[in-house]
């Protein structure tokens, strides 16, 4: 009889607990279900280092996922990367980027470049490769 | 003291001294600050006094020509790297070296964010290089007709002075043939050849880098620099070396 009171007495205590945990997880916890992929995307061409991220645009914005998906750029990771108009000069017509990017809606495609073009050195840091690259 | 003495002494004054006497002296004086002042000047190489006022030189005030100059505009700058990469192909630049390089710095801005500014560096080709001034065995030289600084590496015994003179930290060692190696605005590899850039200047995708002859007050340099409400600088202005490769907002 005792041994079952101790179990309920920990019990308790451990049920709320652990219920706790669970919830302070589940509100901080990023839903890729519902953001998008965590990790940002990083793209190499056609120049190298320009970050994208969801987690920005979605969490922080607000953007729904059909906003950009599948119209302005396809699920598929690095899709948008084959094709020969994926450039400023596209963006600047309102593709892409650009269809939100406009000056208006978000900053200009033409304006701010190291937002999203962090560079080669910004990649390095990201990925954590040494940015020792002073002489 | 012999007081009574001296008050017996006839007044020498200004009134007696002849205006041949004080010529002479006056002579003696001008020509010790003279001299003073052109060892001066003649410890540096000869520049022009418009060119010390201002970071580019007045329209027609050049001392090449073509005078090579590049400039830089920077917000463009994404790192994208295309141009150290061109760099190192065309002028056989080892993986540890560097002709051009990009540097980076931070800026914080409103919102508590962080702005990325990079900042494409190179060899300047001076107009009073530190580097041609310190080296032993005039390895390294201003050409007299393009202003670029030249390199001759059979000279160089590497000692390295140029590469603590350069206040741009432009050149490094080339371990291979244990010389100075650095930009030379790719005169032996392309513009010898008749190109009219260099290579960097060809692969960078943004814009940023505009190569040409300052003198020619057609090229797009000279625009650049000479465009109504814009900012030029250069890199460390108070060494006095008098750089080439100009920096602007525009």
């Amino acid at each position: 009889m005792k041994r079952i009171a101790i179990i309920f007495i920990i019990l308790a205590f451990l049920v709320p607990a652990v219920c706790l945990v669970a919830a302070d997880t589940d509100e901080n916890e990023y839903d890729e279900d519902l953001y998008g992929p965590e990790a940002p995307i990083i793209w190499e061409k056609p120049v190298r280092g320009v970050i994208f991220s969801h987690k920005r645009h979605t969490m922080e914005f607000g953007l729904d996922c059909d906003e950009c998906h599948d119209e302005i750029f396809e699920m598929e990771a690095g899709a948008a990367e084959e094709y020969d108009d994926f450039n400023m000069e596209a963006m600047y017509d309102g593709k892409y980027c650009g269809a939100c990017h406009d000056g208006d809606y978000a900053f200009a495609a033409s304006s701010r470049c190291t937002t999203c073009h962090i560079g080669v050195r910004g990649v390095e840091r990201l990925t954590g490769k040494s940015d020792d690259k002073n002489h | 003291m012999k007081l009574k003495e001296l008050e017996q002494l006839k007044n020498e004054g200004v009134d007696h001294i002849s205006s041949i006497e004080r010529r002479r002296f006056l002579k003696l004086g001008f020509l010790v600050t003279g001299v003073y002042l052109g060892g001066k000047a003649l410890s540096l190489a000869p520049l022009t006094e418009a060119q010390a006022a201002e970071v580019v030189p007045p329209k027609g005030k050049y001392s090449y020509s073509p005078h090579y100059s590049m400039v830089i505009r920077e917000r463009l700058c994404i790192n994208c790297e295309l141009c150290v990469e061109a760099c190192n192909g065309t002028n056989d630049v080892p993986s540890y070296g560097y002709r051009t390089d990009i540097l980076e710095r931070r800026r914080a801005i409103v919102d508590d964010k962080y702005e990325t500014i990079f900042m494409p560096v190179l060899c300047n080709h001076c107009n009073r290089p530190p580097c041609v001034r310190v080296c032993p065995t005039t390895a390294t030289w201003k050409d007299e007709t393009t202003g670029i600084v030249k390199m001759n590496p059979g000279r160089c015994i590497g000692c390295k002075t140029c590469m603590t003179a350069c206040p741009y930290n432009a050149r490094y060692f080339k371990e291979e043939g244990r010389f100075v190696d650095k930009c030379n605005f790719c005169y032996d590899t392309l513009l010898s050849k008749g190109a009219k850039e260099t290579a960097c200047v060809t692969a960078c995708p943004a814009d940023v880098r505009v190569f040409g002859d300052l003198a020619d007050t057609n090229s797009r340099v000279y625009e650049l620099l000479h465009t109504p409400e814009t900012l030029v600088w250069v890199l460390r202005p108070k060494t006095g070396a008098l750089p080439n490769v100009y920096y602007t907002n525009a």
